[in-house]
């Protein structure tokens, strides 16, 4: 018998004793039933406080005190009229049924208290998991919980490789060889193992498995403080549904990744079926120009006069350029996608970089009118600075693509307090509504009408500049053409003052 | 004097092909290598004006090859590489590599090159007796004058260093290494945007159109180049 089992019959002791005291004081003025009514509140008190072993005891000890103290033959045991039988046999009655009723109702009200702590312990953690959204979260706020209702220590194991159990969050106490051999025998077995099991009861922990609709998920390895803080039904239960809970989660979570990969795919087979459709046509439009030219020359031989022979040189070389630029595309994409692009950035004047694009574009810049306008107190930005003649090149090549063709181009930088904002302008065509997000999308080109370029361009420049922690965007213009803007943040940190030059 | 000699070491042979009816049809004497050890012993035994380096070989890197030629000759070293390889480039330039053309290159760009090598490694024991003139602009480094058009500008005196280095490597790129470390000193060679500030000061004094210069002319990620022709 435990403590807290002799301290309740203690209590119904005392309460008996008290119960008899006051009863003495009574006696000389109460009638005998008054006293019975004393016993019966004292039965009731323990009934309510400590259960019915110790009820039941108080009932009879209440009866034997009575006859005992206050029914003639006092001090004695011994009944002196056999109606004093009846009074003790309706007293103890009257002390079980109250006793009985007070010990159900009290039942349900613990009955209920635990119900609202499973409910509150189960609500708490059910919203937590349903914000958590990867696997890692979930384990994260499973472990927590777990440990927090049952002030335990809490392991979760998730299958890894070569179905080996990993354990995923660690708890304080390191995993001995054992522990894991009950986890993978929770896993395999889908059932609980370990302490308070029908395996291997004697372990430190409890084991119980993560199952979801499709498998088992994982293991949760539990370690409570005292051996027996899981014996009961009721903890056990909450704890079981807890790791459903936590199951349910992690099922969700793992359906989610698994249909995140399934639309990149989709999106990833999409691309890449556009990516060959616009490549093979943009590789071979320049390529069939070349090998027509070049063969016109070798069997046309001396046929052709010298104007010929020079624009068809012309056309290798410009068709030969083209491809060049088409594969730079190419490559300055798979580079931005798979994330091998980083930025070596250094300070640059923007004019020194604008110049440099123009430079590079310079032989498709020939028959335009391009106007400059950068202030000369434009401050350095902070630049990868091969990137942004990149991106430069990109809009310059756009605007002469989609430009009228006496429209000028024009480029501008203006600075703020917070960043530099480069401009791009081309007189012509607008864009038509809603395109003006949509250009900067890859493969997009706003009208298939045969106008060279993979749609790739401004993709390119959108990647780069918001590598750079800009925006870009385009605009049309009002007296029509199309502006594109980019901005190049400028950044806190100052430049070392240069030395004097005097 | 005999042609100019090429020491071309080059893995692919259609650039080989290219390169064989260009320089052959500018009177130049071609030795072909298709591997660094190749190379090497070709420069070691024809003793050649010009050296064009393929970064890209199969046996060694293109860099270790010029470590290795510089370890006993000054020979001009043109360098071919890829856009998008600046890095490259750069250690290439840093490392001893005279210059370099990026892959696709025209064939006026590559005679380009080579013609100013081929000048520069001539010039080591010529006085810079006469004025440097390209276009409009005129740079005297004996009497320290700059005309414009036929009118003098004033420099600071870091401007001055600035266009007397380019000037002495006409034609060239200079990389921002060594800009910096020929006017600034080698202890600040690590800040290059000293250079890249007074390069747009002379800019803004030589050019008539700094944001589309025609002398000082920007190769990014690389340095500058004076145009010299």
């Amino acid at each position: 018998m435990d403590e807290s089992r002799v301290a309740a019959y203690a209590r119904a002791v005392a309460i008996v004793a008290g119960a008899t005291a006051v009863c003495w004081l009574m006696f000389p003025v109460a009638e005998l039933t008054d006293l019975v009514l004393v016993y019966l509140l004292g039965t009731v008190l323990i009934a309510a406080s400590d259960g019915r072993g110790p009820s039941i005891f108080a009932s009879l000890a209440s009866v034997a005190a009575f006859d005992f103290f206050f029914v003639p033959p006092y001090l004695a045991f011994d009944v002196a009229h056999p109606r004093y039988l009846l009074t003790f046999a309706v007293m103890l009655i009257v002390a079980l049924v109250i006793s009985g009723l007070t010990v159900r109702i009290r039942r349900q009200a613990e009955a209920a208290e635990q119900r609202e702590r499973r409910t509150a312990a189960l609500y708490a953690m059910s919203r937590e998991l349903a914000q958590g959204a990867t696997v890692d979260d979930l384990i994260a706020i499973a472990a927590r919980h777990l440990g927090e209702v049952f002030t335990a220590d809490v392991t979760i194991f998730l299958p890894a490789a070569g179905d080996r159990l990993e354990p995923r969050r660690r708890g304080a106490s390191t995993i001995s060889d054992n522990e894991l051999a009950l986890a993978h025998a929770a896993f395999e077995l889908r059932q609980a193992t370990g302490l308070g099991t029908r395996t291997s009861p004697g372990a430190a922990a409890t084991y119980l498995p993560l199952l979801g609709h499709r498998g088992v998920l994982g293991v949760v390895g539990i370690e409570p403080p005292g051996r027996r803080a899981l014996e009961a039904p009721e903890p056990f239960r909450l704890l079981e549904t807890l790791v459903n809970q936590t199951a349910l989660a992690l099922e969700r979570a793992r359906l989610a990744e698994e249909a995140q990969q399934a639309r990149v795919g989709a999106e990833t087979e999409r691309l890449r079926n556009s990516l060959l459709t616009s490549v093979s046509h943009d590789l071979r439009t320049p390529l069939a120009a070349i090998t027509g030219a070049a063969t016109t020359m070798l069997e046309g031989g001396g046929r052709l006069d010298a104007g010929t022979r020079q624009e068809l040189l012309e056309a290798i070389r410009d068709e030969a350029e083209r491809l060049n630029r088409l594969v730079q595309n190419l490559l300055e994409m798979t580079r931005l996608e798979s994330g091998a692009l980083t930025l070596r950035r250094d300070w640059h004047p923007v004019e020194e970089v604008v110049g440099a694009a123009l430079g590079r574009a310079a032989k498709r810049l020939a028959s335009r009118r391009v106007t400059v306008t950068i202030p000369p107190d434009l401050p350095l930005v902070a630049i990868d600075d091969v990137l942004i003649e990149q991106v430069l090149v990109n809009l310059l090549d756009n605007a002469v693509k989609y430009a009228a063709p006496e429209g000028a181009i024009r480029l501008m930088a203006t600075a703020s307090e917070r960043a530099v904002t480069v401009e791009v302008t081309n007189q012509g065509p607008t864009l038509p509504p809603g395109e003006e997000e949509r250009v900067f999308e890859k493969f997009h080109r706003v009208v298939a009408d045969g106008r060279q370029g993979a749609g790739l361009g401004l993709a390119i420049c959108r990647g780069i500049v918001e590598a750079h922690g800009g925006r870009i965007w385009a605009q049309n213009l009002p007296e029509g053409g199309v502006a594109f803007l980019f901005t190049l943040p400028l950044a806190e940190a100052s430049l070392a003052p240069l030395p004097a030059d005097a | 004097m005999p042609d100019p000699a090429v020491v071309l070491i080059e893995d692919e042979p259609q650039i080989r092909r290219f390169l064989r009816a260009t320089l052959t049809a500018e009177g130049y004497r071609l030795f072909e290598a298709t591997t660094g050890a190749a190379g090497l012993i070709e420069v070691g035994s024809r003793q050649p004006d010009v050296v064009i380096v393929d970064l890209g070989l199969p046996d060694m890197d293109g860099l270790e090859v010029i470590r290795r030629i510089r370890a006993w000759t000054a020979v001009p070293i043109v360098v071919l590489s890829a856009r998008g390889q600046e890095r490259d480039k750069v250690t290439a330039l840093d490392g001893g590599a005279d210059d370099y053309v990026s892959k696709p290159f025209g064939a006026g760009e590559l005679l380009a090159r080579i013609r100013v090598a081929l000048r520069h490694a001539a010039g080591v024991a010529r006085a810079d007796g006469e004025a440097f003139k390209v276009g409009g602009l005129e740079v005297d480094l004996l009497r320290r004058q700059v005309h414009v058009e036929g009118v003098e500008v004033r420099l600071t005196p870091i401007e001055y260093r600035l266009l007397s280095t380019l000037v002495r490597h006409a034609g060239k790129v200079v990389t921002h290494q060594q800009l910096l470390r020929e006017v600034w000193g080698p202890t600040h060679t690590d800040q290059s945007h000293y250079a890249r500030v007074y390069m747009a000061h002379l800019r803004h004094k030589l050019e008539a159109e700094p944001a589309r210069p025609r002398y000082l002319l920007t190769e990014p990620g690389v340095g500058y180049r004076l145009t010299a022709e």
